[in-house]
Parts: C-alpha cells; structure tokens; sequence
C-alpha cells in the first residue's frame, strides 16, 4: 500500500504541475490555434494524466481525460478546429479534471463527481455539434452515474459512422494492435520477439511514411508491454488486472496518428506523433541547457533551516554588541582587532547565509500570474468586454508563503477590474478609447519589497462618487467626505461592505473582495497605494516585503519599555514639539506638511503607565500599512535592527497589537508591534496625548501628609537621626538607607514613590555624586528632587553636585527648620493638600 | 520436580510484577511554597528550575502574568503563582525561583516563593481534591499527607490553560 501511496503522490504533484502550464497553453492555443507544438504539450498532458490514472485505477478520471484526448488529438492533426465554443468545452473538461484531482488528493477517490455532462459535449465537439451543444447546456441527469468500468475497445465505437476509408483502415489496425498487446499482456513473461513474428506485415510493399508509422507502432507496443510487466511487478492483489487492461490503452492510442496522417495527408507531423513515452527524452533535449537541476526538498526542511538561521542572526546581533562593550573597555588593546575581524566576518557570513537561505524558499510570482490569463479569458466572455492582459515580472521572486497569500488578492483586484474598471467596447468607443481593454500586471523589487502593479485603462475611480456610495451605506459621515482627500477616498474601496456596482453580479458587487485585499495585504506587512485618472484608468500598488521571518525593525522606546516596529511599515519619523499637536473632536492630529495626520501615544496602546512626561518634543513615527497612515508618538527612538520574529507561544497568542517577539542582543525580549492592529485600536483609544501636563497629578494624588515619602541616604546613623529629627514633626513618611548601593535597591523594588532624597556625599560602596548619576538614567526618577546633605562645603563640590543632577545642596550643620523647609519646598508640600 | 521449579518460577514472577506495582504505586513530586502553602507538582513536567531573571511586559494580560522571559531562544511566558491564587505580590527574594513548567507543547515559567523538596509519595497517601468548586480549587489535583503536613498537589495542563 506504501507503494502505491509513493506512486500516488507523485502522480499528483505531477499532475498538478502539468495543469498549472496547461491553462496558460489554453489560452494561447485560442489566439493560435494552429500553433502545433501547444497541441501537442496540451494533448501531451490530458495523456500523460490518462495513463497514470487508469494505472492507479482512478476510472472517471480516465474517462474523462480519454474523451478530452479524443479531441485533442482530432485538432492537432487539423482535422477539427478550435474556435471559442470548442474551447469553452475544453476549459470545462480541464476545470472538472482539476476538480477530480483535488478530490483524489483529499479522498483518495475520484468518485461523487459527475463527469458525463461534460463528456457527452466533448463528444460531441468531435462530432461537430459544438456550437450547438454549447449553447444550450445538455440538461442530462447529473445523478446517473458514470460507467464505473472502462472498456477502452467499447468506447471507440460511436465514430466508426464518420470515418473516411483512410481512418476505418487505421482503427482496425489499432484493433489489432490493441488484441495483440492485450495478448502479450496477459502473458507478461512471454518472450518480446514473439511480438514481431506474429506482427510482420509485407514491410516490402510500404512507403517511407507508412514504414515510420509501423516502427512507431511497435514501440508503442513494446512499449505496452514493458509497463505492463512493470504493472504486474508493482501490483499484486486485484489492481493488476486492471492495470493490464489500462496500460496497454495509454500506449497504443498514438499509433492510429502516424497512420491515418500518413495516407491522406502529406504533413510532416510524424515527429509530434510519438508516443509519449518516448517524448520526454526528445523534449530534455530539446531544451538542452535550459533545464535546470533541481531537487525537491521537503518544505519543513527549508522551515527547519530558515529557524537556525534566525537563532545564528541573534547570537550574531549579540556578538557584535559584545564586541562593542569590550572594544569600550579594553581600547587599544591589541586583541581587539583580531576580534574585531573575527565578528565582522561572522556577521559578513550570517547576512550571506540568511540570504542564501531566504533565496532557496523563493519561487517566481508566475507561479501565480500562471491563472491569470485564462481568468481573464473567461472573465471577459462572461462579461462580454475585450480585455487583453499583459504580464511582465513573472520571474520575480518572493518567499513561498507569500506568493501563497498573494493569489487571492490579485484575484479580487483582477476582477474589479475586469468587472468596474474596464468598460463595454461600445463605452469605450464613445469615448474615444480602444475597444479593448488591457490590464497590465507587473511585478518588479524595489529594495527590500516587491512591487506588484495591477494597472488597468479603464474608466478609473470617481471620488465624488465613491464617497456619496459610502455615505449612503452609512460608512462615513457627510463631514467626514468633506475632509476626505483623493487618496483617502480611493481607500473606501477597502472598506467592508463597500461597493460601488449598482447589482450583484457572479463576478463582484458583494463588497467583500476588496476587504480580502487589504487584510491579506496588512497580513504580509504590506501596503496598498492606489493610483486613478477618472476616464483614463486605475493603477494599484502592492508593496510588499520579500520575507515574513527576519524583518528590519525600527526600536522604540517608551519609559522604562522598548517596542520594535516592523520597518516596512515605517514611512519615516519626525521630532515635532508638543506645540503642533492639536486636538480635534478629542483626536490629537498633527500637520505633516500638507497633510493632516492623526496621532496615539505608543503609551495608550499599551497601557504603559506614564510617570513623566515634561520634554518639550515627542517623536513621531509615521506609519502607514495598506492605504492608512497613522502617527506614533514615542519617547525614543533606539535605532534600526534585524530581528527574528518569534512566536509568543499559545498561551500569549492573539494579544491585540502584539505580532510577536523577538529576543535583542542584550538577551532582552522585545515585543513586536502588529501595525494593523494597532491602527484599528488606535481608533477607540482615548487621546491622552493633549493633557499630559496633568499626567503627573493623577500619580501624585496627596491627601495627608504621609503620602509623602522621602529617602535619607546617609552612612552615618547619627546625621540619619538627625535628618529624620527634622522632617518627623511634618508627618512625612521616611525612608533610610546606608549608602548608595541600598538607595538604588530600594528605588528600584518600587515598593514607595518617593517624592525627594535627602543624600549624603561621602559614603562608602557608592557615593552620592555616582548614586545621583545612576538615578538619573533612569526616565522616571528625572523629576525626583535630589537634595545634598553634607559637610563638604567647597565650590567644586558643589558644582559636582549639580552635574550629577543635585537640586539643592545643604551643608551641615543646619538647622532643623531649614532642613524641614527646602524638603517641604521641592515636594511641594501644602500645595496639593 | 518440574512442579516445584514452576511454582519458584511464578514466585519470582509475582514478586517481581509486585515490584512494579509498587513503583508505579509512588509520585515523584517536587514541592514548593507559595503563600503560607506547600504546593507540588509531579517532577515530571518540571522543565527547568532556574534563578529570577528580568522579563518583559505583555499589555493587555492579566496581572498574574508578569510578561516574556527568554529561555536560552524561547519566549516563554512567565506567570506569577503568588498572583494567580489572589496573593498579594511580592518582591523577588535570594529564594525566588522560577520554575518552567511544560504539559504537551505548552510551556510557561511560574514565580514560586522558595522550593522545599523533591517528594516520594505513595499514591495511596492521597486524597482527592476538596469538593469545593471554585475557580482556585479546579487546579488542584489531590492533596497529599504527609506525617508532619499535607501537600496540594497541582495539574499543571491546568495551570499551562489560558483563562482570559
């Protein structure tokens, strides 16, 4: 059974390829319906997929490909030509061959699929009723049930009727043939030279062609017999009876060609007509040099390998911050340059791997364009336009899983399109264009990105008329389309429920395609820029990052916290002061040269609580995802890094506004910011930005005198008893230390907040001046009142004192009040009792 | 003759499967304090027990998650017990541990307040959970007696679920 999974797995990868070049053949075959060589690819396929799938025992689909054959085979030798309604047969058969292969895929069976509709037209188009027949669709009933046995003798039969003399001859020969194979395959083991000595006709008496067409026919023969003996071989049980029917069927078709051509027409097709098991051969070389040498590799592999490389990118990033501290420690040491060589060629090494790497999980965008032209075929006979397509780029490359997500989008873009963009011919006459339209698809890199442009010459996009459609449905208000620019107005296309056909039609109209856009688009981190001329047509740009795993991002800080933002989505940053900030109907805005761009504070989003906030400037970072911009107000900017995104795990998954983490050089986890969450939130998101001046006060609600807290820091018990002397009278709650290294850890365990710290100069472990310098790196303790308590009385002393950041310097001895009223003065005692 | 050497052989043999049962009769848990109480988890789905070390705020997460923590490359989230049984928190002390706890693919770091000991106990020395049905007491898979104490023993598939 194992076996005939293996088989079976290759028959679909196999077929599914096949089928993927099969439609864009298709569609050029209409334009060129003589154009030999596509024929024989497209009738090469059909066959190829019949002959595995009876040797798997898939019947229907054997039926089914057995009839498509059939007039494959008529048209590529001239005798039937293949005009639209012929096609559209065709098409049907390949759509519903494509079905059947998915249902194998899933089911493993090829049953529950009616194929005799479609079957009874394709015979039909053999016949010369096509027209007729696809008028009017056969209304046969789709509950009989397809012939489950598949006798190849019995369903040649119905031609017979048509056939010239010529054609009669080969069929009883290929009767022949077929007896004569069928014999041999009973008896596998049996020697292959019998073959020839049963078969040899009076070759004395033939003409060249006719001798290459009985050369042919034995090979297919031979051929036969060889997989039927391999049939056998593989398969015991029941299957091998059938396989010796099916084989020797998908090796002798071909060989009533050579024949019948070579009687009544002199065309020199005879190399075309070989039997497809000798073809591959003749098509690798062909081609020669062009094939390449490819292995395929399991996807998990590539995932597996693509994981290291993100863990090798954070030991890197970790070594060259490393490299940074010891090069500050150790300067001029003569080791560092080797080191120095040492991390820069590990890092060299790590960008090349990655990018090696990257480049083995990309696949061209053809992959997808592939669809396109026969979506765009049937798109404009369903809607009755002329509309040309044309690809360009389709060798440009992106990772795997994107080009997996990008298929759908393009899709809905494509038809909106077809269906709002392009015109009628007549529309388009009258206005002075050409009947046609075209719709160009490009795809091109644009530094990290790839840039798919969808560009159709169509009526183009009418704002006025976008906007009364919104504001009919309710999307927007009348004052919100007043202030609305061009650009803005395009993007109500992207709202759900949006649409601007008048009717639901099978191709659009329902207001969900262009929703699917935009999600799957922000889903890759990329953004949407759409371009229109009103009458001269529509231009969409799909920006796009060529990786999802490691992504530039752009570190922010806010308070103590640190954020990374996906760069893609950073359209630049500016440091504005608090001034331009205006507030609009409770929304902060901000003017960005002539645009009006609203504002959140990274803090709102994420809940950080803000303990200061008094610089006089903010940094905005403007975002933009898909069609929208937003403005981050951050309080730093860290700088630009690699990161590798990491799951949070299931337990913190789903968090809004958090696209994972990513661990930094210091060892850190630093969270990523999702960007479309975040503009979705950003639109509840209370602005807090205004009225931080009052930020401060609501930490600090004072209601007795003990919610003041002051720290002594002081190795001397004595000066400490003195200190808390002076401030006990007041009520104020006191907190003691000895020394520098204990103050830190009490300020940093949180467990008071104080209000101001009394410190002494001269202690052991850490000393004032350094303890002043070390709370002062710390954000939030910027404002914290520092006061110097000492006997050092001299000018430099103090100048040292106000560059570690002392507000004020008290010498001893002093008086108990003075104390008392430089405290009460720098906690603004009184004042918020 | 061939009798008697049969019956030692089933002696053996039945000595021998006692010997399983016995084993398999004794857990092998790992106990810790959080709060007044002595908790314990089978030692089997302790990962890892390491030092405090800092992590990083997740918004919009209960209080008793503290935020992500990077074990050697993993994020793991990383969940204070004290917090998660309606203890008012505390600061780390030399005796906080974090313990990583993992129950299929589930993996997630616990703040304890200090470890006591790895325990044998046999199975028969424990009793069912309270019948009291609240939220806490659902994370409780049994209690088990000691001589001098009794020990809450956790599930920890129970404590790896997200509740919000």
């Amino acid at each position: 059974m194992d076996e005939f999974e293996e088989i079976l797995q290759d028959f679909l990868v196999e077929s599914f390829e096949l089928i993927e070049q099969l439609d864009q053949d298709l569609v050029e075959l209409e334009t060129r319906p003589d154009d030999l060589e596509l024929l024989n690819r497209i009738f090469r396929v059909a066959h190829t997929i019949k002959g595995a799938s009876s040797f798997l025992n898939f019947d229907t689909l054997t039926h089914l490909t057995h009839h498509m054959e059939n007039i494959l085979n008529l048209a590529r030798h001239g005798d039937i030509l293949i005009d639209a309604a012929i096609m559209d047969i065709i098409l049907e058969s390949i759509d519903l061959m494509k079905a059947l292969l998915v249902r194998i895929r899933d089911t493993r069976a090829d049953d529950g699929l009616d194929v005799s509709a479609c079957v009874v037209r394709l015979d039909a188009a053999v016949n010369g009723e096509a027209s007729v027949e696809a008028e009017a669709p056969v209304p046969q009933a789709p509950s009989e049930p397809v012939a489950a046995a598949v006798d190849p003798v019995d369903e040649e039969e119905p031609d017979y009727s048509g056939m010239s003399d010529a054609e009669v001859e080969a069929e009883i020969e290929r009767l022949i043939a077929i007896k004569n194979a069928e014999a041999v395959a009973k008896r596998t083991g049996g020697a292959p030279t019998a073959l020839v000595e049963e078969e040899e006709p009076d070759y004395s008496g033939m003409s060249d062609a006719e001798v290459e067409a009985e050369i042919e026919r034995l090979i297919a023969i031979k051929n036969a017999e060889a997989a039927a003996k391999h049939a056998n071989k593989s398969s015991e049980s029941n299957a091998s009876a059938d396989t010796q029917a099916a084989a020797p069927s998908a090796a002798i078709v071909p060989t009533p060609a050579p024949i019948t051509q070579a009687a009544p027409v002199a065309k020199p097709a005879a190399p075309a007509a070989a039997p497809r098991r000798a073809e591959p051969k003749e098509d690798a070389e062909a081609k020669g040099a062009t094939v390449e040498q490819t292995i395929r590799v399991d996807v998990k592999r590539l995932d597996h390998l693509m994981n290291l490389i993100g863990e090798l990118v954070l030991g890197k990033n970790r070594l060259i911050k490393i490299n940074d501290d010891v090069e500050e420690r150790y300067e001029g040491e003569a080791f560092l340059e080797e080191l120095n060589q040492v991390v820069s060629i590990v890092s060299l090494v790590t960008t090349d791997l990655q990018i090696a790497v990257m480049k083995t999980r990309m696949l061209p965008i053809g992959k997808v364009f592939n669809k396109f032209p026969r979506m765009i075929r049937d798109l404009s006979r369903e809607l009755n336009k002329k509309i040309e397509l044309d690809i360009s780029g389709e060798d440009t490359e992106l990772d795997k899983s994107i080009v997996e997500e990008i298929g759908d989008p393009l899709v809905h873009i494509i038809r909106n399109s077809c269906d709002h963009g392009i015109e009628t011919g007549d529309v388009r006459v009258a206005n002075g264009k050409e009947e046609g339209g075209t719709i160009q698809l490009k795809a091109y890199h644009e530094g990290n990105h790839i840039v798919i442009q969808i560009i159709d010459d169509g009526k183009g996009l009418d704002t006025d008329m976008l906007k009364s459609k919104a504001m009919e449905k309710g999307l927007i208000t009348e004052k919100e389309a007043d202030g609305m620019t061009d650009k803005e107005a395009y993007g109500l296309i992207f709202r759900p429920g949006f649409s601007t056909a008048a009717q639901v039609t099978s191709v659009s109209g329902r207001g969900v395609g262009m929703d699917v856009v935009k999600t799957n688009i922000e889903k890759l981190n990329g953004m949407i820029d759409i371009d229109s001329e009103l009458g001269r047509g529509t231009s969409m740009k799909l920006k796009i990052p060529l990786t999802l795993a490691i992504i530039q991002a752009l570190l922010v800080g806010v308070q103590e916290e640190y954020y990374a933002i996906p760069l893609a989505s950073v359209l630049e940053t500016v440091r504005i002061s608090k001034d331009e900030i205006y507030t609009v109907e409770n929304r902060s805005v901000m003017r960005l040269r002539d645009e009006v761009l609203s504002l959140v504070h990274i803090g709102d989003i994420f809940e950080v609580e803000r303990v200061f906030d008094n610089s006089e400037h903010a940094y905005v970072v403007v975002l933009g995802l898909a069609e929208s911009k937003i403005g981050l107000i951050v309080d730093t900017l860290i700088g630009q890094e690699e990161i590798v995104i990491k799951s949070l795990g299931e337990y913190l998954k789903g968090i809004e506004g958090i696209a994972g983490a990513t661990i930094r050089g210091d060892g850190g986890v630093t969270l990523i910011v999702d960007v479309a969450a975040l503009m979705q939130m950003a639109k509840s998101v209370k602005s807090t930005v205004g009225d931080e001046a009052g930020g401060t006060k609501k930490l600090g609600v004072k209601n007795s005198a003990s919610d003041y807290c002051v720290m002594i820091v002081d190795d001397s018990k004595t000066d400490r008893t003195i200190m808390r002397k002076s401030l006990e009278s007041s009520g104020i709650t006191l907190v003691e230390a000895v020394d520098g290294v204990e103050a830190m850890n009490i300020l940093k365990q949180g467990d008071h907040f104080f209000d101001a710290m009394l410190i002494d100069i001269e202690m052991p472990r850490m000393d004032g001046y350094t303890l002043a310098s070390e709370i002062k790196k710390y954000n939030k303790y910027k404002n914290l009142p520092l006061i110097a308590v000492t006997s050092r009385a001299g000018k430099a002393d103090r100048m040292r004192g106000v560059e570690s950041g002392m507000v004020e310097y008290i010498t001893k001895p002093y008086s108990f009040d003075y104390l008392l009223n430089v405290v009460k003065r720098n906690i603004k005692f009184n004042e918020g009792l | 003759m061939s009798d008697q050497l049969q019956q030692v052989i089933n002696k053996q043999n039945n000595a021998l499967i006692g010997d399983e049962n016995k084993i398999d009769d004794v857990v092998q848990l790992v106990g810790f304090i959080v709060g007044e109480e002595e908790f314990a988890i089978p030692i089997l789905s302790i990962q890892e027990i390491i030092k405090p070390i800092s992590c990083t705020r997740v918004p919009q997460t209960p209080t008793y998650i503290l935020g992500v923590f990077n074990l050697r490359g993993s994020v793991i989230p990383l969940i204070d017990l004290r917090a998660r049984f309606g203890l008012p928190l505390q600061k780390h002390s030399e005796e906080t541990r974090f313990v990583v706890m993992k129950s299929g693919d589930d993996v997630a770091g616990f703040v304890i307040d200090r470890l006591t000991e790895a325990i044998r106990m046999p199975k028969r020395d424990i009793g069912p959970a309270p019948e009291t049905v609240s939220e806490a007491e659902t994370m409780i898979d049994g209690v088990g007696k000691q001589s001098d104490r009794i020990v809450t023993i956790l599930k920890v598939h129970k404590l790896l679920e997200r509740n919000f």
